[in-house]
């Protein structure tokens, strides 16, 4: 059985937050450019596998100013959903049978290219609109009495966004970054007796942006 | 630090970040009641058997170097309830092995954990303080007709039913029902006796079709 250490996890983020905070200095590292780290929440859609609302996740995004307002790059990001099931018989497809308590998880790693329109530059609040195109990694796992059972699978990944970049000082660029999303994974997969066409999501993503 | 150096060291961060990124449910909650698992042999028709044999005696596993089978007043309440779901199925028991178109053989893990997978069928010629083949007739090892996937953790009980009429060519006795029950140990004695019970029949409920129509032949 897979284990993480959430406390190790915990003091990686907050040394990648340590030296974003000490950027502001030389905000901008490279001309022309944007990076955004964040904290990303996220409501399931439709008939999801672990239909819980969760903020389990990161997001980071880099990218290059090819036209004062037209902005490419990259981005990976990173997501865990959770639901409880109740103690249940399951009929498996194999004909055997499994009476047990369940925790689904639904774990989901994209990752791609990333466009913006950027609207109002050089202002404090500097809204844009946005989209995602890349490939998913996801996990679907069951966690029963002692075990965990997962299948995975990949998906082209499919994002539009809005949001803004808030610079309290304009020309330093180092402020705060907050976003609205919807995404959409082609990722197909079965697991015990459930099943999983597609990953729709709306959320939210708040952080910081240099 | 150059500005260059700064960007490698936070997409090393980034990458070791997003490597341990998956969150795990607790799984403190899944461990408040017992699971049952049941399999079967898709090609056994269970109405053609009548009569069935069931020890008295229910065997540990544990980390003892001695066989040892469990025999006291607890463990004749888990034998008589399985026997009690038997003939609630129409199945008559006997007392001879020998009449026995199927045996029944219990077995209860203390201590050890094993792994059992229909990648290693002799999985129980390594361990010889399990029920040996011998016990049923001139067998020589065990068969699973279907695959078999479980873990054997402390506080686990197997119920496995064997079919003693099978050909005895290749020596290997064929299971054609097993039930793994886990999660039967907690602090309370009281509990676990009760959760055995419950689990023993859940086992038989959620295996329909073991039944039979002896009764009425």
């Amino acid at each position: 059985m897979k284990t993480n250490n959430i406390f190790r996890h915990k003091i990686l983020l907050l040394a990648v937050a340590s030296f974003a905070f000490a950027l502001p200095g030389r905000a901008q590292l490279f001309p022309n450019t944007y990076m955004n780290i964040d904290w990303q929440m996220n409501v399931p859609l439709g008939d999801a596998y672990a239909d819980k609302t969760s903020g389990w996740g990161m997001n980071f995004e880099g990218g290059y100013f090819i036209t004062p307002e037209f902005s490419l790059g990259a981005f990976i990001s990173y997501q865990t959903n959770i639901q409880s099931i109740d103690r249940q018989t399951l009929q498996l497809p194999d004909g055997s049978s499994l009476t047990t308590a369940q925790k689904h998880t639904l774990f989901e790693l994209p990752f791609g290219v990333a466009g913006r329109y950027n609207f109002m530059k050089h202002r404090v609040f500097q809204p844009y609109v946005g989209m995602r195109l890349g490939a998913d990694y996801a996990e679907m796992s069951s966690y029963y009495y002692t075990i965990q059972q997962y299948e995975d699978s990949w998906g082209v990944y499919l994002s539009p966004e809005i949001g803004a970049s808030i610079f309290p000082s304009p020309d330093q660029r180092f402020g705060f970054h907050v976003a609205l999303f919807y995404s959409y994974a082609s990722n197909s997969d079965r697991l015990l007796i459930y099943s999983m066409d597609g990953i729709s999501r709306f959320g939210l993503r708040v952080g910081i942006s240099f | 630090m150059t500005a260059k150096n700064l960007l490698m060291s936070l997409l090393s961060m980034l990458a070791v970040t997003v490597v341990s990124c998956q969150k795990e449910p607790s799984t403190s909650g899944l461990h408040e009641d017992f699971l049952v698992y049941t399999d079967y042999d898709r090609q056994t028709d269970f109405s053609d058997i009548e009569i069935f044999y069931l020890p008295d005696s229910i065997l540990l596993i544990g980390n003892s170097d001695q066989t040892e089978y469990w025999k006291d007043a607890d463990a004749q309440e888990i034998i008589g309830t399985v026997a009690e779901q038997m003939e609630a199925r129409n199945f008559i028991r006997t007392d001879d092995k020998t009449a026995a178109q199927v045996g029944l053989q219990l077995s209860y893990v203390e201590q050890v954990t094993y792994f059992v997978g229909y990648d290693y069928p002799y999985w129980w010629w390594y361990y010889p303080y399990y029920w040996a083949p011998g016990y049923w007739g001139d067998w020589f090892g065990w068969h699973y007709p279907y695959q078999v996937y479980y873990g054997y953790t402390a506080g686990s009980m197997l119920i496995e039913m064997v079919d003693l009429t099978a050909e005895q060519e290749s020596r290997k006795l064929p299971v054609i029902w097993d039930s793994y029950i886990g999660g039967l140990l907690t602090s309370s004695q009281e509990i676990n006796m009760q959760r055995t019970l419950n689990a023993v029949d859940q086992a038989f409920a959620q295996s329909p079709y073991l039944i039979t129509d002896s009764l009425i032949r």
